[in-house]
């Protein structure tokens, strides 16, 4: 998970624009990518964010299992009691709220509502445990000629890592 | 950037990278033409989100942090100037830091300018709710902008403002994307004059030099 976050260099912001935006329902964007929703949704009054678990895992790579939502060793399990919170039946498709997981694990989220578009940032586990092992957060990023570079390429020396900004 | 130019080339044969990364929405096509003229041998990276003012919760640029060769961190967040061009916002000479980096990459963790465990934990904290709030903001933000959605952007924008106000990474860059007096009632100005004398920079903590005459 840690290393997900911090290896998100690229946005991928192309995919919006191409796409014809009358069948777009939402927007997701998690770990730095960005995912549509096409599935039409039977909750349209709703403040949250439900998503199809196929959206789920395409969005944000987690599935949902017996033990909770999971991705690789993570597994994040949903209370006995609020489990209709997060899962709901609706004909054959089985559709979860994005938003309240995202309350569940602490996720911050910012959202358009207008545009329909959704930003899950990091938890806070995730922004903070560098500083258990005071390791630099690792990030991948392109140069110039879209060559990527990671801050990890160059263990092994000494990095001043210094940023600036043409403003 | 040729001040960091020159200040590479002279350490680069000692183990040393710098690491140089543009924060700016713009991309290329903002941070290219300064790359472009400096033309350095280390790594000019270009970060359209502000990854790097996330991650390591910067708030101003220019920003340096260093690395030892374990990848760890040695000496967090501070004011990084190669000259003394913008001394009159820094308050600060540019030396001493640079002198600093010197030492570091001579004497390793035996610098007394690197920092002990204990000193970087009391330096570095986590973030707050409202700062992860900023930052996802702020996100949102952005890929409105790159999604063609700049007037949509503005309001998030705002809201990543509102909630991180020390954050000039995030004033700064939303200003540079639209009229900064119409779409937020301010500028670079204005705010740094309501700063009244406060630092625009957060000073250093840096040991004195030992061959300083005073």
């Amino acid at each position: 998970m840690r290393r997900l976050f911090q290896s998100v260099g690229l946005i991928f912001l192309c995919s919006m624009a191409n796409e014809a935006s009358s069948q777009v329902r939402g927007v997701v964007i998690y770990d730095g990518a960005v995912t549509e929703l096409r599935t039409p949704s039977p909750f349209t009054q709703s403040k949250d964010l439900w998503v199809t678990l196929a959206e789920l895992r395409r969005a944000t790579g987690f599935v949902v299992k017996p033990q909770g939502v999971c991705r690789n060793e993570l597994c994040f399990p949903l209370p006995k009691q609020r489990k209709g919170d997060f899962l709901v039946q609706r004909g054959k498709v089985t559709w979860f709220n994005l938003s309240e997981f995202a309350g569940l694990v602490n996720q911050p989220i910012a959202h358009d509502e207008k545009l329909a578009a959704w930003y899950f940032g990091p938890r806070p586990e995730a922004q903070n445990d560098y500083l258990a092992t005071l390791e630099a957060p690792n990030f991948t990023l392109p140069d110039m000629n879209r060559k990527l570079h990671s801050l990890s390429d160059f263990r092994g020396k000494k990095v001043l890592l210094i940023t600036w900004a043409s403003w | 950037m040729p001040g960091w130019q020159t200040f590479y080339h002279e350490l680069k044969g000692k183990n040393f990278e710098i690491v140089s990364v543009a924060q700016d929405t713009g991309g290329v096509k903002d941070a290219g033409p300064w790359i472009e003229k400096a033309n350095p041998e280390y790594a000019v990276l270009i970060d359209e989100q502000h990854l790097v003012t996330k991650l390591y919760s910067m708030v101003n640029v220019p920003t340096a942090v260093w690395i030892n060769e374990q990848g760890k961190i040695v000496r967090s967040n501070e004011v990084a100037f190669i000259d003394d061009r913008f001394k009159s916002f820094t308050h600060m000479d540019a030396a001493p830091y640079l002198d600093g980096i010197r030492d570091w990459v001579a004497k390793g963790e035996r610098s007394s300018f690197a920092l002990s465990e204990e000193e970087l934990r009391r330096r570095l904290t986590p973030v707050s709710r409202d700062r992860l709030m900023a930052d996802v903001e702020f996100s949102l933000a952005e890929y409105l902008y790159h999604a063609g959605h700049g007037p949509e952007a503005i309001p998030h924008f705002k809201e990543a403002q509102r909630l991180a106000p020390d954050n000039w990474n995030y004033k700064r860059q939303a200003w540079l994307l639209s009229d900064a007096d119409r779409d937020y009632g301010t500028n670079f100005t204005k705010e740094v004059q309501k700063l009244n004398g406060k630092p625009y920079y957060a000073p250093r903590q840096m040991p004195e030099p030992a061959s300083k005459p005073d």
